[in-house]
């Protein structure tokens, strides 16, 4: 679906990522750890065409149309109401506004916010915000998912609930997910391979794991599979040294 | 009794009304010179036959119109001179320089040499009040466009909006919010235009009647005239805040039904 080659992506004389390569297969759910500063979201950016690259590929399996980029903050405009926001991208892909808008309506009931349609972006809650920017992304049928920290800002509980139901979705429709957090445990629980990204500049792919715990997955009973808690020592140990390293190297 | 002078309208008209009426003894007992300050009854009373008379009719019209025009004009001038220098380097190049200095020096310097130019007929006020507020707009459709929320423009690329999807959703409101934060200030700036313009040399015109009072050591015509133009502004400033209430209802609207 995805496949990364020798991506440099800087914004000064000195590349903030550089050599990074990954791959998403086709209906695979991945992640991408790393400290924060080491050049997640540039990744992202540069996949979904926000940035150019230095230097390296990205290959897409199709064209941009089949991206949906989940940004960490919802980014809804905050003129248009949550069913305008919806039907907008719908309405750039030269649907007619009343189609575009009864369709957005339909996502909304979807996502459990049926009849707050009218309503605009500040007379919602952070997690209903979240759901119409998904919507917003989901609406357009995409094949591979890009999510940059989406749920950092919610409360626990609005946090897990989305998170399950947002993997219930990927996997029922199988589609391809890149997702960016720095929650070690969560990318263990939703993910099949997760790659860690050493500290910048010049932040590299470390190492990458798979995630032998079979679909569909329940978030709660993921922790609890034994193939879980060493993984996650693993990582964490990893991750840890990678940090540890870049400090150490910072105080000479 | 308490009750009501909690409330921040009515101690406001009821300072006013003290001070209006301990303004109107003083100068009864003779305290204050009527003719420099006018007792308020004999100020209403100027205004008053003004009216009745029908001599003010002429004279607010001239004004109205030059300050509407000047309004319109200039807004129309600033939002497409700022989106022109916004958009097109080349462009703010020329403008920013000009439009700063304009900015800097005290505009009304100006009528002398409009009133040269133009005559002293109403395009002379128009051109004054044109250029205070398409100044003033310039910078707010200007500044506004490059301080448009780049969290925005990323969200409608990767949506697949191109140039002209991000000038309709999320340019064009940007701005207007920020033209219609200046929107009251644009409405006083047409009127001084206007009424400076009509100072500097004109026939008729609020601004006029004023230069005409002062020259006649009218003190009661003088405050008269000046308490009709802030009447008037403060109508229109009432205007321009249902005007921007409504544009930016995604901003006011339901602020006290917030869920969460
Ligand atoms: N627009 C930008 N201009 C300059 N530097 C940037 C910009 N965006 C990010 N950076 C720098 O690039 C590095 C990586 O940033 P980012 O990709 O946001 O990291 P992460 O998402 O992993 O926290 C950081 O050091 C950051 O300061
Ligand atoms: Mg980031």
């Amino acid at each position: 679906m995805l496949r990364v080659r020798d991506l440099a992506v800087g914004y000064g004389a000195e590349p903030v990522i550089e050599g990074v390569n990954l791959e998403v297969a086709s209906g695979k759910f991945v992640s991408l750890v790393g400290p924060s500063g080491s050049g997640k979201t540039s990744i992202l950016r540069a996949v979904s065409g926000l940035l150019t690259p230095r230097s390296g590929g990205i290959e897409l399996n199709g064209s941009r149309e089949s991206l949906g980029f989940l940004f960490q903050d919802d980014a809804l405009l905050p003129w248009r109401t949550a069913r305008e926001n919806v039907a907008l991208g719908l309405r750039i892909r030269k649907l007619p506004t009343k189609a575009a808008e009864s369709e957005a309506d339909a996502w909304l009931a979807r996502l459990g916010l049926g009849g707050f349609g009218e309503r605009f972006p500040h007379e919602l809650s952070g997690g209903q915000r979240k759901r119409v920017a998904i919507a917003q992304i989901l609406a357009l049928k995409p094949k591979l998912l890009l999510m940059d920290e989406p749920f950092a800002s919610l409360d626990a509980i609005v946090r897990t609930r989305i998170t399950q139901e947002l993997l219930n979705w990927v996997e029922r429709e199988h589609l391809s997910v890149l997702l960016v957090t720095h929650d070690l445990e969560e990318a263990l629980t939703v993910s099949d391979t997760v790659y860690l990204l050493s500290q910048g500049p010049r932040a590299r792919i470390l190492a990458s794991y798979n995630v032998a715990i079979p679909r569909p997955r329940d978030i709660f009973a993921s922790r609890k599979h034994p193939n879980f808690a060493p993984l996650l020592e693993r990582l964490w140990n990893d991750m840890s040294g990678a940090m540890n390293g870049a400090e150490f190297e910072a105080q000479r | 009794m308490n009750r009501y002078l909690e409330n921040v309208a009515v101690r406001r008209v009821l300072a006013m009304v003290l001070l209006a009426s301990a303004w109107e003894v003083l100068s009864r007992i003779g305290v204050i010179n009527p003719f420099y300050a006018p007792a308020p009854s004999e100020i209403l009373r100027v205004v008053f036959s003004l009216f009745i008379e029908g001599t003010i009719y002429n004279h607010l019209e001239a004004t109205f119109v030059a300050a509407l025009a000047g309004l319109v004009i200039g807004l129309a001038l600033g939002i497409f001179l700022g989106f022109a220098a916004a958009l097109v380097p080349l462009v703010a190049d020329v403008l920013e320089p000009i439009m700063l200095l304009l900015n800097a020096i005290p505009r009304v310097i100006l009528a002398p040499l409009f009133v040269i130019w133009l005559g002293i007929e109403i395009s002379s006020k128009i051109a004054l009040a044109v250029v205070l507020v398409a100044v003033l707009i310039f910078f707010a459709v200007y500044n506004g466009i490059k301080d448009v929320n780049q969290l925005f423009v990323d969200r409608v690329r990767t949506l697949g909006g191109g140039r002209l999807v991000l000038l309709r959703e999320v340019y064009v409101p940007s701005v207007t919010a920020w033209v219609l934060g200046s929107l009251k200030v644009a409405v006083g700036f047409a009127f001084t235009g206007a009424c400076v313009g009509e100072f500097v040399a004109a026939t008729r015109g609020l601004g006029y009647l004023l230069q005409f009072a002062q020259s006649t050591y009218n003190a009661a015509l003088t405050m008269g005239l000046i308490f009709l133009i802030m009447g008037f502004v403060l109508v229109l400033f009432f205007c321009a805040e249902v005007v921007e209430r409504w544009l930016l209802r995604w901003r006011y609207r339901g602020t006290d039904r917030r869920v969460t």
